[in-house]
């Protein structure tokens, strides 16, 4: 029954019982200047963060301070016209939708939107704000939202984002709405601003 | 974004981690500094506990049993005020909330949910543990909370402590194999029954996790109250400024083999 | 539960020629509230009453007093309101063709759902059949059942029960990742025993009973639309759980329609009650779908909804749908859908957004910049309104 889900299933189980591959979190330490998922995209974090292991897409790489479900900060590291912001779980049968060569500034949030909707099969996504910023010295935008996650908890979140040489740059935080946005929001708005590409 | 993949990883690696071997994974940890000195009289919230009890079947299937539930519900509520009692403090049960404050109690216990989970992945879990939380750890460190909103649940005012607990059994009835999946998979057996713990002490006024203890793999009969006090000793062994006993690696009988 | 959105469209052909007797059936007499008997059905009930105090305050629901009493009124008008005594209805946010009825009478109704049928007759239809589960008492069989079952779901659910949340179960099949299937998943015969019933309750509502053969011929459709752009021949197998105890769905309208009372087919279906009933959601509703990049159902399910006349959000949704996707001859589309949906409603300002945005990307700055200048004066005080603020020149942006 379900082969594909079942194998998966079964490699997170191996996975989760091999305490060396399960070390892999890096630590990101506090000035130390650090690129991107190998891109040039370089943060030079203002305190301690973690970077989780795992693989979510080629040029994405997601940080925390308590765990992925309590803050989550994901760089999106120059997404490339005609791919989806994180990799598919069937390109055929649950397509993501794609950045593209046409996609504007504006749409960027309606782009995150409808990933998080899709991949969570979420209904509940509201962007609450779009303003225009700077980001990586370049023209960008910065939004708001909030979602209803599967495990029935509010999450807030923010974003920035800029269009630079045809590609998508994006820093994303999101947090349980109790708590811990609150908490963290500054310390993922400092990493955004210490965010450089050359 | 990592959510999205993380949350069913993280379900298998919290039911993994909780068959494989003892040593490499901890099942309770203190908030530095906190002390509950005995007979402080202090005064702790009950949030309404989950308890489930059902009975395991060949298949694996859990059948709930009401009057299990009931009388684990029951024997859980006394051996708790029981023990309390002993350390000086007195139990308050939560009032029933309606309106607002019942959502607002859902997405507390929604928010304590998340918060074991991240505890057990990242901390518990040796080694999976997060750098930061490795190298604060040196110096005992568990940090964790569910923020000052908590003092606004129904009945915080009346207290100075909040404790959430939740705890699910599966008896195996006869006839109940080893999952052989995971056997397969993992060279890990699964022992008959399902018998999982957790309890966690939160600061009414702060949010702080002042002491968590998950276990997945607890004695204790929860349809007897011998066995209740058993499994609330067991989840409260570590409470801070218990004088209770540990109960050392007594060789459990097993409820499986109990009808 | 009824059967999942994209379901599985394999073997539909194979069953269209099912023996069934064209007598109109009709639901047995009804017993009075029912009590749980016997340690399993009072443990399952307890533990659904533990899920129901907590699920019924999570923000998953929707909270719209006016929406739920009204799903509540269809569920009472189909089943009878001795019936309906026994339920509470809950209406839960999801983007998903789905109900389901509890065994303690606790019934959720997706979202998606109600985005998906047309009337009261076609929305009582699919409410009596999971009624039909319940008042056969379907969860407790299948408790039975699967008592001695082996398969894979065994170890997931154990896992489930060890990691430490309220309910983990539910957010697994939230997620869809899960091989655990439904709890409470049903046999195929069990489905047709509450199909049965389902049109029995219609028969001798005042509803429409042929409408619910129209459910599932309209889901087939939508499940024909979303494979064929996707370039799939065969159906999501990964659904699978669905795929195989569900009867098929071809077979189900083809039963449907000859257990219906003839002399039913002139009633009322309530379909203008419907939509009035559902005018405030819709534009919500269409989005949760549209933004769940599920081009093909998306386009079929807005069509359908047209059947009856085209509007401005409908326009206003199938231009948001092609704009998304947004190779340059979907722009072109969309840009005239908006038109469409300002042609019906010159003040709906999402609208003028859109177009402004679509002729922008095809290079027509000049009328672009003029339609987001309108959204802007129609929403000053729209959540991205300084963004598209320095889309439009400065001298245009100040009248």
């Amino acid at each position: 029954m379900i082969p594909r889900t079942f194998s998966a299933i079964a490699a997170l189980l191996v996975v989760a019982l091999l305490p060396s591959a399960a070390t892999a979190h890096k630590l990101r330490e506090q000035g130390v200047v650090v690129t991107i998922a190998d891109s040039a995209l370089t943060v030079a974090p203002p305190r301690d963060w973690n970077r989780l292991d795992g693989n979510i897409g080629k040029h994405v790489e997601t940080w925390t301070l308590d765990g992925g479900q309590l803050n989550d900060l994901t760089f999106f590291a120059g997404i490339e016209p005609g791919k989806p912001l994180v990799r598919e779980r069937s390109k055929k049968r649950e397509p993501l939708p794609r950045f593209s060569a046409s996609t504007l500034l504006v749409e960027l949030p309606e782009l995150f939107e409808a990933t998080y909707r899709s991949a969570k099969e979420l209904a509940d996504f509201r962007v609450t704000e779009v303003q225009p910023t700077r980001f990586l010295e370049r023209d960008g935008v910065l939004f708001r939202y909030e979602y209803v996650d599967p495990d029935e908890l509010t999450r807030k979140g923010e974003a920035h984002a800029a269009i630079i040489s045809g590609r998508l740059y994006m820093i994303s935080f999101d947090a349980p709405r109790l708590h811990y946005f609150d908490r963290n929001i500054e310390d993922y708005r400092r990493i955004a601003q210490s965010a450089r590409l050359p | 974004m990592r959510a999205l993949f993380g949350l069913m990883a993280a379900a298998v690696l919290c039911g993994a981690i909780i068959s494989v071997p003892a040593q490499a994974q901890e099942r309770s940890a203190v908030r530095p500094g906190f002390v509950l000195p005995p007979q402080s009289g202090k005064k702790i919230l009950l949030l309404r506990p989950s308890v489930r009890v059902a009975e395991q079947s060949t298949g694996g299937m859990a059948e709930p049993r009401a009057e299990w539930t009931d009388q684990a519900r029951e024997n859980i509520d006394a051996a708790l005020a029981e023990l309390q009692r002993q350390l000086g403090n007195t139990v308050i049960a939560a009032p029933e909330a309606y309106g607002e404050d019942a959502r607002r109690v859902a997405e507390h216990q929604a928010l304590f949910a998340a918060v074991s989970r991240a505890v057990i992945e990242y901390q518990f879990f040796v080694g999976n543990r997060l750098p930061t939380k490795k190298r604060d750890n040196k110096a005992g460190q568990f940090d964790w909370s569910l923020g000052p909103d908590v003092g606004k649940l129904p009945g915080a005012d009346q207290a100075d402590y909040g404790l959430f607990l939740l705890t699910n059994d599966h008896y195996g009835s006869t006839g109940r194999k080893m999952l052989q999946i995971v056997g397969l998979v993992a060279g890990v057996g699964v022992t008959s029954g399902v018998h999982a713990g957790y309890a966690g002490l939160v600061d009414l006024k702060t949010g702080d996790l002042l002491w968590l203890n998950a276990d997945g793999q607890m004695g204790g009969d929860v349809r007897e109250p011998d066995g209740a006090m058993k499994r609330v000793r067991q989840l409260l062994e570590d409470f801070p400024g218990s004088a209770i006993p540990k109960e050392v690696a007594v060789a459990e009988a097993g409820p499986e083999a109990k009808p | 539960m009824i059967a999942r959105y994209r379901l599985a469209l394999a073997s539909l052909a194979l069953a269209l020629a099912s023996s069934v007797q064209a007598e109109p059936a009709l639901p047995p007499p009804y017993a009075g509230a029912y009590q749980p008997q016997g340690v399993d059905e009072q443990g399952l009930w307890r533990e659904m009453d533990e899920e129901e105090r907590r699920y019924s305050q999570s923000d998953i629901m929707i909270r719209d007093q006016a929406l739920n009493a009204y799903v509540r009124k269809v569920l009472c008008d189909t089943v009878g309101h001795d019936r309906c005594g026994a339920t509470r209805v809950y209406v839960v946010r999801a983007p998903v063709f789905n109900a389901g009825m509890y065994p303690n009478g606790m019934m959720e109704v997706f979202s998606g759902l109600l985005l998906r049928v047309r009337s009261e007759a076609e929305l009582g239809a699919v409410l009596g059949h999971e009624f039909g589960h319940f008042e056969a008492r379907h969860s407790l069989k299948g408790l039975m059942a699967r008592r001695s079952g082996g398969d894979a779901m065994a170890w997931a659910f154990v896992l489930a029960n060890l990691a430490p949340t309220y309910d983990v179960v539910r957010t697994y099949r939230d997620l869809q990742l899960t091989i655990i299937g439904n709890y409470f998943r049903f046999s195929r015969d069990q489905e047709r025993e509450a199909d049965a019933l389902g049109i029995a309750y219609l028969n001798t509502s005042t509803l429409r009973p042929q409408a619910a053969a129209q459910v599932w011929e309209r889901l087939i459709g939508e499940y024909q639309a979303d494979a064929l752009s996707k370039g799939l021949k065969k159906p999501r197998l990964d659904r699978v759980a669905f795929y195989a105890t569900h009867p098929p769905q071809v077979e189900r309208a083809t039963t449907l329609a000859l257990l219906a009372r003839p002399d039913g087919a002139t009633r009322d279906d309530g379909a203008e009650r419907y939509r009035a009933a559902l005018a405030p959601w819709l534009p919500q509703l269409l989005a949760d779908q549209i933004k769940l990049n599920d081009f093909g159902a998306s386009e079929y399910i807005i069509q359908s909804l047209a059947e009856t006349g085209w509007t401005a959000p409908l326009w206003h949704a199938r231009g948001e749908l092609y704009r998304m996707r947004g190779a340059p001859r979907d722009l072109v589309n969309a840009a005239e859908f908006y038109g469409q949906a300002i042609a019906l409603d010159p003040v709906h300002a999402e609208a003028h957004r859109g177009l402004g945005l679509s002729l922008l990307k095809t290079g027509q700055r000049a009328p672009g910049q003029q339609a987001l200048r309108r959204y802007l004066t129609l929403k000053p005080d729209a959540p991205d309104a300084r963004m598209i603020g320095l889309m439009i020149p400065q001298e245009m942006s100040e009248p």
